[in-house]
């Protein structure tokens, strides 16, 4: 009876390892093909046993200037992600608290269609304005898709914090917009950082946006990739290092915050 | 009293100004004629420094497609700015994308793109039907030269007797072979279709994975490379407005190109383009390969492939009908109809494709469309001594075209391709054409009205 117990969790752990293994291997591949020369890349010899080369990284950073794009993407995913909450944890909190289901679906709208609807009226409208080519336009952009998942993820959030918190809070004699700030803010942290995430990583993967209304200064990182395929030839070492690049800082970032992402996610599955 | 006061002051003022004047005027009767001449020197340099950069300070914007030409030219661009003064702000973008943004950029009606890089074939139609692109007027400047472009070269881009872009990048389907593999067989490099088949047949081993022949057998990227096979027996896309794709000549053709690769060609084939069919030949798995001669420095570089010295070029065989493979112009420049720098737009375009200019690129291999730069050492130097050949002879017998010349050309590449496909599966051709030709022919049909 135990020894059975003990092989089913034996046979568990290695599904377990096997599965992860299926999911992680373009990922490991990718990483291996970053260290490997063009020949090396295409041969079938062992995709592990190789010299590898630091040249791929050298091309991307060296002659290709991606510390800009780097920066170029950092700035637009982070402006972009700080404008969606302040406007999108205020609205998100009055949508949940005042029941505003009408406003909540027109958000959403701007989340349902599709986004090339909007690249040519955009770019007619930032290039009367000269924005084109700016990070202003940019960010406003990946706003249009950060602050309605935003808001959409808060208002479940708020609607599941009992309030008898801010009520308790009034009496104690604070403001609406006090007991916002001093009790409520703090308590959705967790939702907070799982919806910031993920409008980050939004806008850092965001290319369609990117390609029409960044210009040789705004760049990102999404567009830059692309320098590596060309009419006839593609750089296969180079492409992978900066795909490398891209995925890493995000990886980074989940890593660390996966806790909360993980507790965002659950919150409201369970209403008591 | 105030006034009185005003006048006089005014009065000691130009009785002032007055002794300053003629004392001025003595002194100055003897340097005269030397100010007089260094101004009129200084006026005359400005004037000349205006006559050859009348443009200067203006600023191009430049849109160009991820090549090598571009890689190539931008380093040559501040030689540019220095002879007239234009300063040229230069992206580039890999190719689809750039199809995207410049049609965005267009259809907003903005003016903001000068000089782009544009693909004739692909989609020159459209640009130039939807009024983007600017007709060159100044073909006719002697300096330049434009008998000098190969026609073939240039007859993508003349529509209604205008010319609407300058080639920069020609291209033609060529063989790729294995010298080495061939020797040692003792087989001839084919002249005809006929002969490539018996040759791949008799080389191909696929125990040993090694292949007869390898080409792009993907749906719609394959459309091109097919393009020679279909001359060859005698067909062509359409004919006068009418889809010709099921011809007994184009059939031939579909069964040709599908049986070298469904008997002699690699697994997996269904899903090749180029890079994955020239990576199969690179690494020593293939004898034959037939695809456009711009991809020979993928397999020269011993970093890229391990066939650099094996590799021979030859001719694009005969089918039935004839050696008629693709001759085109993968890429030109173009000037944005809306540009309001027309004329400075026209001095980069004629700087970037010059005589000078180009023999300069296509000595660091970029197949260019200039005969006379062909003609000399320099043209020639970057290029395996067979495959200029190859080109030269190519560039007599080619056509101008590799896929149908339409506005949807994506969509028409999917229904020719969706052909090529059932006969690399081996399924039944003649079927497969027949419907695909009335689904062609409502493409060409639709483009009419």
């Amino acid at each position: 009876m135990k020894t059975e117990r003990v092989w089913t969790e034996r046979l568990l752990f290695l599904l377990v390892i096997a599965i992860t293994l299926i999911f992680l291997f373009p990922f490991i591949w990718m990483l291996l093909a970053s260290f490997k020369t063009q020949a090396q890349i295409l041969s079938n010899q062992s995709i592990f046993v190789f010299q590898p080369t630091g040249e791929n990284y050298a091309t991307v950073f060296r002659d290709y200037n991606y510390t800009r794009f780097i920066f170029n993407s950092l700035l637009v995913a982070f402006l972009s992600t700080l404008f969606g909450l302040v406007l999108g944890l205020p609205a998100s909190y009055a949508i949940a608290k005042y029941k505003q289901n009408g406003l909540a679906f027109s958000i959403l709208i701007a989340r349902v269609i599709p986004g090339i609807s909007f690249m040519i009226p955009w770019y007619i409208i930032f290039s009367k304005i000269g924005l084109v080519d700016t990070y202003l336009s940019l960010i406003l952009a990946h706003m249009l898709v950060g602050l309605p998942f935003i808001i959409w993820v808060m208002i479940s959030f708020y609607e599941n914090l009992p309030h008898e918190l801010e009520e308790s809070a009034r009496v104690d004699g604070c403001t609406i917009q006090g007991a916002f700030f001093r009790i409520l803010l703090p308590l959705s942290v967790p939702g907070i950082v799982t919806a910031s995430i993920l409008a980050f990583i939004f806008s850092w993967n965001n290319f369609m946006f990117a390609l029409v209304l960044s210009g040789e200064k705004t760049k990102t990182l999404p567009i830059a990739v692309y320098s590596f395929l060309s009419y006839s030839n593609i750089n296969w070492g180079a492409l992978m290092a900066a795909a490398v690049v891209i995925t890493l800082p995000i990886l980074v970032i989940t890593l660390i915050l996966q806790r909360y992402v993980v507790s965002g996610i659950t919150v409201g599955a369970v209403k008591g | 009293m105030n006034m009185k006061r005003n006048a006089a002051m005014l009065a000691g003022t130009i009785t002032l100004f007055g002794t300053i004047l003629s004392g001025c005027g003595g002194g100055g009767t003897v340097g005269q004629p030397a100010g007089q001449s260094a101004g009129q020197a200084a006026g005359q340099s400005a004037a000349a420094e205006k006559n050859s950069k009348p443009y200067a300070g203006t600023t191009l914007r430049l849109v160009t497609a991820n090549h090598a030409w571009t890689d190539l030219i931008k380093p040559k661009i501040p030689e540019f700015e220095q002879q007239t003064g234009i300063k040229v702000n230069l992206e580039s973008y890999f190719e689809d994308q750039l199809t995207q943004k410049l049609t965005v950029e267009f259809t907003s009606g903005s003016s903001s793109v000068d000089v782009f890089m544009m693909r004739p074939l692909q989609e020159g139609k459209m640009f130039i039907q939807n009024g983007w692109v600017g007709e060159m007027t100044k073909k006719d400047d002697p300096d330049w030269d434009f008998k000098d472009f190969t026609n073939a070269s240039t007859g993508s881009l003349i529509q209604g007797g205008k010319l609407y872009g300058v080639p920069i990048v020609t291209e033609r389907e060529i063989l790729y072979y294995r010298k080495d593999i061939l020797e040692k067989n003792n087989i001839p490099v084919p002249k005809t279709l006929d002969e490539l088949k018996q040759a791949a047949a008799k080389l191909n081993d696929p125990n040993n994975g090694f292949y007869g022949f390898v080409a792009r057998g993907q749906r719609a990227a394959a459309v091109t490379q097919f393009s020679s096979f279909l001359y060859g027996m005698g067909g062509d896309f359409m004919k006068d407005g009418k889809a010709t794709i099921d011809t007994p000549e184009a059939v031939s053709a579909f069964k040709t190109y599908g049986e070298l690769l469904k008997s002699y060609g690699p697994p997996g084939v269904l899903n090749m383009s180029w890079p994955q069919a020239i990576g199969i030949f690179g690494q020593g798995k293939a004898a034959f390969y037939t695809d456009a001669d711009s991809l020979y420095p993928n397999l020269l570089d011993p970093q890229k492939s391990s066939v650099g010295d094996k590799t021979g070029f030859a001719l694009f065989p005969a089918g039935s009908k004839g050696q008629t493979p693709y001759n085109v112009t993968s890429w030109s420049l173009a000037i944005q109809a809306k540009s309001k720098n027309q004329a400075a737009a026209w001095e980069f375009v004629k700087w970037a494709t010059s005589k000078q200019a180009m023999t300069a690129l296509q000595g660091k291999g970029i197949p260019g469309p200039r005969q006379s730069v062909w003609n000399t050492d320099e043209g020639k130097k970057s290029f395996p001594p067979e495959l200029v050949n190859v080109i030269s002879k190519s560039n007599e017998l080619g056509k101008a075209y590799d896929r149908p010349i339409l506005i949807n050309v994506g969509e028409a590449r999917d229904v020719i391709g969706s052909v090529i496909v059932t006969a690399i599966s081996g399924e039944d051709v003649e079927k497969a054409a027949k419907q695909a030709n009335q689904q062609f022919q409502a493409i060409i049909d639709k483009e009419k009205k």
